[in-house]
């Protein structure tokens, strides 16, 4: 038909003479053609009977949709307009409001149609509420069919009215009160179809494995962060993360210490050469800092007395473990102190333990919510924190039949056995390990006075695991090149650090925690990515 | 002729079981029967169901007679032997309380190079007075680490507590240089307890085992088994009837320390002992001490003059 229209146009406007060419083609293929256009138009005209039938079905419907205007899809907020509405967050939604008409903007966690009703759920972050339309003088039956039809994680506008239930609705988090809708807008649509669902994200291990049903594994969680983030469990973990971040800064505000921020292009490892990312620097090469070290003690030198950051720390260690990543969080402190180091444990100790009693007395409900889904015994530590000297626990490794030498480092099982110990007698899940040897510490620690085996330095253990590494500097330019010859050190490499101590230098100490293995560590969890927004390890970098 | 045969209604060989109540006549059918059976019922004794019997009677003789030796025995034990006479039982070596320093290693095990460390949980609710007072005796003797830690369990803990050990010791850094450790963690526990050794010791429960665990650190325990049982009596005493009874058992309690301190300066004579420190703890902690009776006053008096108790005072307000 179109074809036949076409020419019949070109007909009309008198341009005929150029198809002449071509007509004696047409008429050669005619017969095809012909039958190829008859059959087209058939299907033409089936299309088109179904088109009239559904227009006129649909101007029937609408016809009886009473409640066309209180529906429906928004076009794309393009801050089109200012409107003056107030949001009730979902969590306010209490009895206190009962009978007030209020709009709520909430994603959809479920919908169910039954019948003549529709049961939503809403859901903001961590707080959920029922919301009910049913046909009535409202709401019309395509009205009610639009919101059955919603996919889940879209982000609705919905005016309601509050209303209070009899029976409590143990599904929600809001139990006290159902939303009674009047209109019903959608912001932004989801996709029907999503990668995994919010459920099963949150269903414990056992429980999936007992009923059947699914949980969702650690890749894939990882690789759809931006859902897997949305669940109650990973918005508490973060919360108290953030808790832990901020009890840290004021803590140590509060102990007088000054925040600095460190660079992170370096142009020497300081850790040692082996786990270091290298980055092309103009026409040079440029590493990335493994740990604020060298800064935070150049600033010592620089009269700051007490310093602390907070800040990335690249490790390009090839471990595919439970708990390193390849980048993550370092809070790191750096004390000046007066006469003994240990003026320094006391203070990083307090530090830690008020992080502790504040994550206690201050975040329960994001723990209890966490332990839903991960069950764990709750953190237990001692104030002030118990603090045990290195000969000690060989002792007690020694008494417990592990062989090992008395100056030979700690391996991660005997470091779990040792906090099982202590755990035992002394019932803490966090304890200080005091004078490590000398021979398995960096070059920059401080030997110790009366036995030049052992040194100054301390390890702090979280449920077993070392959260904290720390120690006395050596604050003497001339010890400090001895002990860097010793190990093998590049002197040329870090002249510049070798420099910062020759003009004065006050004796300090210092140590530093990582963030997400701290948040791991307290809430008894088993893997550090779980811990990290988006993680990077060796296998892993996106998202 | 062959006889009509009738086959047996019952087969030839049935068991009968007689009965043996009845008079037993001999077969008159069967000859050379033994005649064993009947002819016993007229008193004749088979020969080797006599020696059975012989046998029998033999061990129970034998056992008669063990019963005899334990009933004495029992008797020798529960009442003094006429023969005895206690009052001449020698009081053991006069060695002065608290003189002589035990070998740490044979009481406590080998030192493996660590600090031997003593950890006490306590309930901030019941302090364990007697156990304040036995660290205070136990520094007199020994290098002593002492520390007070509060358990995450406990949210608060009022500062007398934190500070019943007595100041830190200048040279609390370095812990190889003490002998023993003493760390008393204030947690929330229904029943005190005690651990040393996880690995081979049960951690020791009540304040009063304890005590017993750490008096015996100081080897100032009698060594003479009359005054160590008075000891534990007035130890048992104290826990179960002063610290634990009703007001009843308390008075009765007061009056018997009082009989008892007529007689002597201190509960178990002329010497001070543990029996001393848990019985004036347990009557401290009951309170209202002015109106004891008066030997019991005079007891405490002389409690306090020792300066043991010093540590004691300040957390009974």
């Amino acid at each position: 038909m179109y074809k036949d229209e076409r020419y019949n146009n070109l007909k009309a406007s008198g341009m005929l003479c150029l198809c002449v060419a071509g007509e004696e083609e047409q008429q050669a293929q005619s017969k095809k053609a012909l039958k190829k256009q008859q059959k087209e138009a058939e299907k033409a005209a089936k299309k088109a009977e179904k088109q009239a039938k559904l227009a006129a079905e649909q101007q029937e419907a609408d016809e009886d949709d009473f409640a066309k205007d209180r529906y429906g899809i928004c076009p794309m907020v393009q801050s089109q307009q200012k409107l003056d509405r107030a949001l009730v967050r979902v969590q306010d939604l209490t009895p206190e409001k009962a009978e007030q008409q209020i709009w709520v903007r909430a994603r959809i966690h479920t919908s169910r149609a039954k019948g003549k009703q529709c049961f939503l759920v809403l859901r903001h972050q961590q707080f959920t509420v029922q919301a009910l339309l049913a046909v009535g003088d409202r709401a019309s039956k395509q009205m009610v069919k639009f919101a059955a039809n919603l996919t889940k994680e879209s982000i609705i506008d919905v005016e309601a009215v509050v209303k209070k239930v009899e029976q409590k609705i143990e599904s929600c988090s809001q139990q006290d009160v159902e939303l009674h809708v009047e209109r019903i807008f959608v912001i932004s649509q989801s996709e029907a179809r999503l990668p995994l669902q919010l459920e099963d994200a949150v269903r414990p291990e056992g429980e999936g494995d007992e009923e059947g049903r699914a949980t969702v594994n650690q890749d894939t969680r990882l690789d759809n962060r931006v859902i897997d983030l949305r669940t109650t469990t990973s918005q508490a973990i973060f919360r108290l993360q953030s808790g832990v971040c901020q009890l840290f800064r004021d803590t140590l505000i509060n102990k007088g210490f000054v925040e600095i921020q460190t660079p992170k292009i370096i142009s020497a490892a300081s850790e040692g050469g082996a786990n270091v990312f290298t980055v092309s620097y103009f026409k040079t090469s440029a590493y990335l800092a493994q740990s604020p070290q060298l800064y935070k003690q150049m600033c010592i030198c620089a009269d700051f007395d007490k310093v602390f950051c907070v800040g990335p720390v690249f490790r390009a260690e090839d471990s595919n473990t439970h708990r390193h990543l390849t980048e993550f969080v370092g809070l790191d402190i750096e004390m000046a102190f007066n006469y003994h180091y240990h003026e320094v444990i006391d203070s990083i100790t307090d530090t830690m333990v008020q992080i502790f009693k504040g994550l206690r007395d201050r975040f329960q409900t994001e723990i209890q919510m966490v332990n839903k889904q991960y069950p764990s015994e709750p953190f237990k530590f001692l104030e002030p924190t118990l603090r045990l000297e290195y000969k000690e626990a060989v002792a007690m490794l020694k008494a417990a039949g592990v062989e090992m030498g008395d100056e030979e480092d700690l391996s991660t099982p005997n470091e779990k056995l040792l906090g099982r110990l202590v755990k035992d007698k002394y019932d803490t899940d966090f304890y200080v390990l005091d004078k490590y040897p000398l021979a398995v510490r960096p070059f920059y620690t401080m030997p110790d006075p009366n036995n030049p085996k052992y040194s100054n330095s301390y390890d702090m253990f979280m449920r077993g695991e070392e959260i904290l590494s720390g120690a006395q500097r050596v604050h003497d330019a001339q010890l400090l090149t001895e002990r860097a010859m010793h190990h093998g050190i590049d002197l040329e490499k870090i002249k510049a650090y070798i420099d910062s101590f020759r003009y004065g230098a006050p004796p300090h100490a210092g140590g530093g925690i990582g963030l997400e293995r701290v948040t791991m560590l307290y809430l008894g969890l088993h893997n550090v990515r779980q811990t990290s927004m988006f993680p990077r390890d060796p296998k892993r970098l996106t998202p | 002729m062959p006889m009509y045969k009738v086959k047996p209604v019952s087969p030839a060989d049935i068991k009968i079981d007689l009965p043996t109540c009845m008079y037993k006549l001999p077969n008159i059918h069967a000859q050379g029967m033994n005649c064993g059976e009947h002819a016993l019922q007229n008193g004749e004794v088979d020969p080797a169901l006599k020696a059975l019997e012989e046998r029998q009677d033999e061990v129970l003789r034998r056992l008669y007679e063990l019963k005899a030796t334990v009933d004495g025995l029992a008797k020798t034990v529960t009442t003094p032997d006429a023969d005895l006479d206690a009052s001449t039982l020698s009081r053991g070596p006069a060695e002065s309380v608290f003189r002589a320093t035990a070998d740490l290693d044979s009481l406590l095990g080998k030192d493996l190079g660590a600090l031997r460390d003593i950890v006490i949980n306590a309930n901030p609710a019941h302090p364990p007075l007697s156990l304040l007072v036995l660290h205070a005796l136990l520094c007199q003797r020994y290098q002593v680490l002492s520390s007070v830690h509060v358990h995450s369990s406990v949210s608060a803990v009022p500062p007398p507590l934190l500070s019943c050990l007595g100041p830190r010791h200048i040279d609390s850094y370095a812990r190889q240089r003490f002998q023993l450790g003493f760390t008393l963690i204030w947690k929330d526990v229904s029943k005190l307890q005690m651990k040393f050794n996880t690995q081979s010791m049960y951690p020791i429960e009540g304040e009063a085992n304890v005590a017993r665990f750490l008096f015996r650190l100081l080897s100032a325990e009698p060594q003479d088994p009359v005054l160590a049982t008075q000891m534990d009596c007035w130890i048992d005493t104290a826990v179960f009837q002063l610290a634990e009874g009703g007001s009843k058992e308390r008075a009765v309690t007061l009056r018997s320390l009082n009989s008892a301190l007529g007689r002597s300066p201190w509960l178990l004579g002329q010497e001070f002992s543990l029996a001393d420190i848990v019985c004036a703890c347990c009557v401290l902690r009951a309170g209202q001490t002015t109106s004891a009776p008066a030997n019991v006053q005079r007891w405490l008096q002389s409690c306090q003059n020792l300066g043991h108790f010093d540590c004691v005072y300040p957390l009974l307000q």
